[in-house]
């Protein structure tokens, strides 16, 4: 019964995204940017292919991070505001099994939207004769799980405060996770005794979101290593799975004023 | 009527502003440098380390956006020689970011020749790129050459030659290249094997053309030299020297059979000028009337750069030249 | 089983303080109130707006938390969530997913609510017929009227066939066809055995629909108890209108029988207690005066209410030391 429930929330949760029309509108631009790769490549007399997907690869993990961003901070809040929460509530649901609900609709919102920039992406490696292969489809599964992380934590700012704070928290969180490595690299280097503790604490506590990015390797065709694609999964999943805990733990305590 | 006239009055009034506001808008923007920044100059290139923690995971797009930079700035300039250092400080930025690149630390050894220093900043590259291209030859091609070239250390090129022989794609006649390099006389038909490496593989137009124009000055100084022996046997068959290179050819006595080209081989039909070979006036060699002067490896007038990186160095260091290799 | 339970809605002690800002100050809106709601009547939750009867409400539906005390609905905590499935909530000016269809909505609700896969489409399609939006079902909810979205509202709170439902100012913004749907509706799932909570500020629906109110002023429970317990209350009133009266005969009924005259001339309204009333008309009609009209007067909620809110301010000026807590009639 609970998954019933929490499959019908995610369910509505996806068809509302797919009747938005700024969703396409996003799409639209996504795809728009992924071609801006031909025009970028043809500024290179060499490696057009490479610099190509390099664009087109980072449009896409532009853009659905975005999405997951810009849409997931608003994900409890516009439901409070809009008061659509109150009749949800009244029903047999649990604040948790909302909370999930709205989180697992947004992630295969998202996937749904890596898709279908992916197989653009596809068609305009296919159309240009760029080299595609499985590389290519683990650094999808990746971004995926970026994403997995990213709206867990859009979920947790949304949980307890304002569409705007939490943007500005999202992306704070997204920036510091792409900096973390470079942040503890620079504790290592530094001789200040103080920052290092800080700088390893920051490391293990905010997301190393750079475990998810493979694109360079995708791109040149380096390989891959099959325990790292797992062991980054594990490790989005689990870094969520926390994040989620903490959103619901708020979220359940909060006054729907 | 009047009311009429006072709205219209108005309206003009208003799109006169509008266009005034517009032109200075234009004006003012036109009066601002318009260059990207990461073209203005060197200063604008970030430090690598921090273009790379400032790219946030985006470090291939914004290694492909430092690469673009680097090729608009070549393609662009009179002398791309004289923009060494920045498109080093470029090309540092883009390997930093992205090492797995492959051009660009080639496109780094073709142009930063300006100085000592520039040509030791490519050796870095190339040695920074081993690490990610294990197999590429051609990176090690081109850090022999410019150890040889510029660097005039035959041993150092030497080595590095040496352990590009048998990756794959690497032309077979590099052990011959290495041998000559190692035997320290055959300088020339070094030059002669690097210069026909580089003119195949180099995909820079600009930088081909250089180096075919080198390497044909190299061809008719092979042929000027093959012709200095036949004119010495001359002088020991006859008992005294030429007085115009045709005798080499003429009579029943003849030490060669025919005349090489003076023109090189490169030049297409339409654009031959019907060269000789001639003596010179002043020294008495045998010169192309193509060149009118006669090629020497390490003093060439014609390539400045060269020159000045070799002095450069011999004032550094004109104790121990020839070991320099390790540039940083 | 819960449904055994006759106090259906039972409140005891419910404190709720909120914390306006991040400081420590701290503002009590409810004072400890206690009431019960028994099973099959209509409880009208009256009091002027913001004393509290939308806050109370919200704990009910678990929206809120109470600060202490405790809430139940059917027997259970009001934080548990598994009773809600017996349990229909109309919140006041409802919204919905816009992007939803009417029929796609209730849809959404059955399953939320739990209703079996193979009676949902027949229920969904049974209340779209029985809220007048059988019609209107295929369209999204973007385009709908305010009535319709309440009525929209009045299927999702009944579309798993609850035991209890919850109204917050169910006429509020609706015109008077609407609110005559809303009376019938209320009748009829009395009609069916249902309980039925509603928060109102209007007195005329209460009168008119209650068994039972509670009327809550700033935060404290006022009265508690029957409307028609009111009605046999001493010092009811009726109205007679009589025409022709000789103005020693009005002398009489105004001095004898503390009646109050209104009017002059040959129309006069005498507003006297019931129990005089056949005094009254005897008097009256033996002097030869005609009776035009003789009207009971209901004791008025709005009674009711200012004497709870006055009560309330006089609380406040005396220190508002007396904080009992729900117990019966003010005064």
């Amino acid at each position: 019964m609970i998954f019933v429930r929490i499959w019908t929330l995610a369910q509505n949760t996806v068809r509302e995204a797919i009747r938005n029309r700024l969703l396409y509108t996003l799409l639209f631009f996504a795809i728009a940017l992924i071609g801006t790769g031909v025009l970028v490549s043809t500024l290179s007399y060499v490696e057009s292919d490479r610099i190509l997907q390099d664009v087109g690869l980072a449009a896409i993990r532009l853009m659905s991070v975005g999405i997951a961003i810009f849409v997931g901070v608003g994900l409890i809040h516009g439901e409070v505001e809009r008061r659509t929460i109150y009749t949800i509530l009244s029903k047999p649901v649990s604040r948790v099994e909302f909370l999930l609900g709205k989180y697992i609709g947004l992630v295969l919102t998202t996937w749904m939207m890596l898709g279908v920039m992916g197989v653009a992406f596809a068609c305009v490696s296919l159309a240009t004769g760029a080299p595609l292969d499985s590389g290519h489809l683990a650094c999808f599964f990746l971004i995926g799980m970026e994403l997995v992380v990213m709206v867990a934590t859009a979920t947790l700012f949304s949980a307890f405060t304002t569409p705007m704070l939490a943007s500005l928290f999202t992306v704070g969180v997204y920036l510091l996770g792409h900096l973390s490595r470079d942040l503890r690299l620079l504790g290592e280097q530094s001789d200040a005794g103080a920052i290092k503790p800080v700088v390893s604490f920051l490391f293990e506590v905010l997301p190393d979101l750079e475990s998810f990015n493979v694109t360079i390797a995708a791109v040149h065709q380096l390989p891959i290593p099959t325990g790292e694609v797992l062991w980054a999964t594990a490790y989005g999943l689990g870094y969520a799975t926390l994040l989620l805990f903490l959103a619901s733990y708020l979220f359940a305590r909060r006054d729907f004023r | 009527m009047h009311i009429l006239g006072g709205i219209v009055a108005r309206r003009l009034g208003i799109a006169v502003i509008l266009i005034a506001v517009v032109v200075l808008t234009t004006a003012a923007h036109r009066r601002l440098p318009s260059a990207v920044r990461t073209q203005q100059g060197d200063d604008y290139v970030p430090q690598p380390q921090f273009a790379k923690a400032m790219s946030l995971g985006f470090d291939a797009v914004h290694a492909d956006y430092y690469w673009v930079q680097a090729v608009l700035l070549a393609g662009e300039s009179e002398n791309p020689q004289a923009e060494s250092k920045h498109l080093g400080r470029l090309i540092d930025v883009v390997t930093t970011l992205d090492p797995w690149v492959e051009h660009p630390y080639r496109f780094a050894a073709v142009w930063l020749i300006d100085s000592l220093d520039d040509v030791r900043h490519a050796n870095m590259l190339l040695r920074r790129s081993f690490d990610y291209h294990p197999d590429e030859w051609r990176n090690r091609f081109y850090l022999g050459f410019n150890l040889f070239y510029y660097l005039e250390d035959n041993a150092a090129a030497a080595d590095a030659l040496e352990e590009a022989t048998g990756m794959t794609g690497a032309p077979t006649y590099l052990s011959r290249l290495v041998a000559r390099l190692r035997s320290e006389s055959s300088s020339l038909a070094a030059a002669g094997l690097f210069l026909e490496e580089l003119v195949r593989t180099t995909e820079d137009e600009a930088a081909k053309a250089d180096y075919q124009s080198a390497l044909d000055e190299v061809q008719i100084e092979w042929r000027a030299r093959q012709l200095d022996e036949a004119r010495e046997n001359y002088e020991k068959l006859h008992g005294r020297d030429i007085e115009f290179v045709e005798e080499l050819v003429l009579g029943n006595q003849a030490v060669l059979s025919a005349l090489p080209d003076a023109e090189p081989s490169s030049v297409p039909a339409s654009l031959r000028r019907g060269s000789k070979w001639l003596l010179d006036d002043e020294t008495g060699a045998i010169v192309s009337s193509y060149y009118n002067r006669r090629y020497e490896l390490h003093i060439d007038e014609h390539d400045p750069s060269r020159n000045r990186v070799v002095s450069e160095r011999k004032r550094e260091a004109p104790e121990n030249q020839g070991e320099d290799s390790d540039g940083v | 089983m819960a449904s055994e339970v006759s106090e259906v809605v039972r409140v005891d002690g419910v404190v709720k303080d909120f914390r306006p800002g991040f400081g420590l100050r701290v503002k009590r809106v409810l004072h400890g109130i206690s009431f019960d709601v028994k099973r099959g009547e209509i409880f009208g939750f009256v009091g002027p707006n913001g004393a509290g009867k939308t806050t109370t409400l919200k704990i009910l539906m678990g929206l809120i938390r109470a600060s202490d005390g405790r809430a139940e609905i059917l027997g259970s905590d009001v934080r548990e969530t598994d009773f809600r499935k017996h349990v229909g909530f109309l919140p006041e000016n409802p919204y919905f997913y816009d992007f939803l269809t009417g029929r796609e909505i209730l849809r959404f609700y059955a399953k939320l609510s739990g209703v079996p896969a193979a009676s949902r489409e027949a229920r969904v399609e049974t209340l779209l017929e029985w809220v007048g939006l059988a019609d209107a079902a295929d369209a999204r909810l973007r385009t709908y009227s305010k009535g319709m979205l309440q009525r929209t509202g009045i299927a999702q709170a009944l579309v798993h066939d609850p035991d209890v439902i919850f109204l917050d100012e169910p006429m509020s913004g609706l015109d008077p066809i609407g609110r005559m749907e809303i009376r019938n509706l209320i009748l009829r799932l009395r009609g069916e055995g249902k309980t039925v909570f509603m928060n109102t500020h209007i007195l005329s629906d209460v009168e008119m629909l209650c068994d039972r109110v509670a009327v809550i002023v700033h935060g404290r429970i006022r009265y508690e108890g029957r409307i028609e317990s009111l009605a046999s209350e001493d010092g009811r009133m009726s109205e007679l209108v009589v025409a022709g009266i000789a103005p020693d005969i009005a002398q009489r009924v105004e001095e004898e029988m503390q009646g109050e005259l209104r009017g002059h001339g040959e129309r006069i309204a005498i507003r006297i207690r019931e129990k005089d009333v056949g005094d009254a008309l005897q008097l009256v009609l033996s002097s030869g005066a005609d009776v035009l009209s003789v009207t009971p007067e209901r004791a008025k909620l709005e009674d009711i209410f200012m004497t709870a809110v006055e009560a309330d301010q006089r609380d406040a000026a005396g220190d508002g030391a007396a904080t009992e807590t729900g117990g019966e009639a003010v005064r």
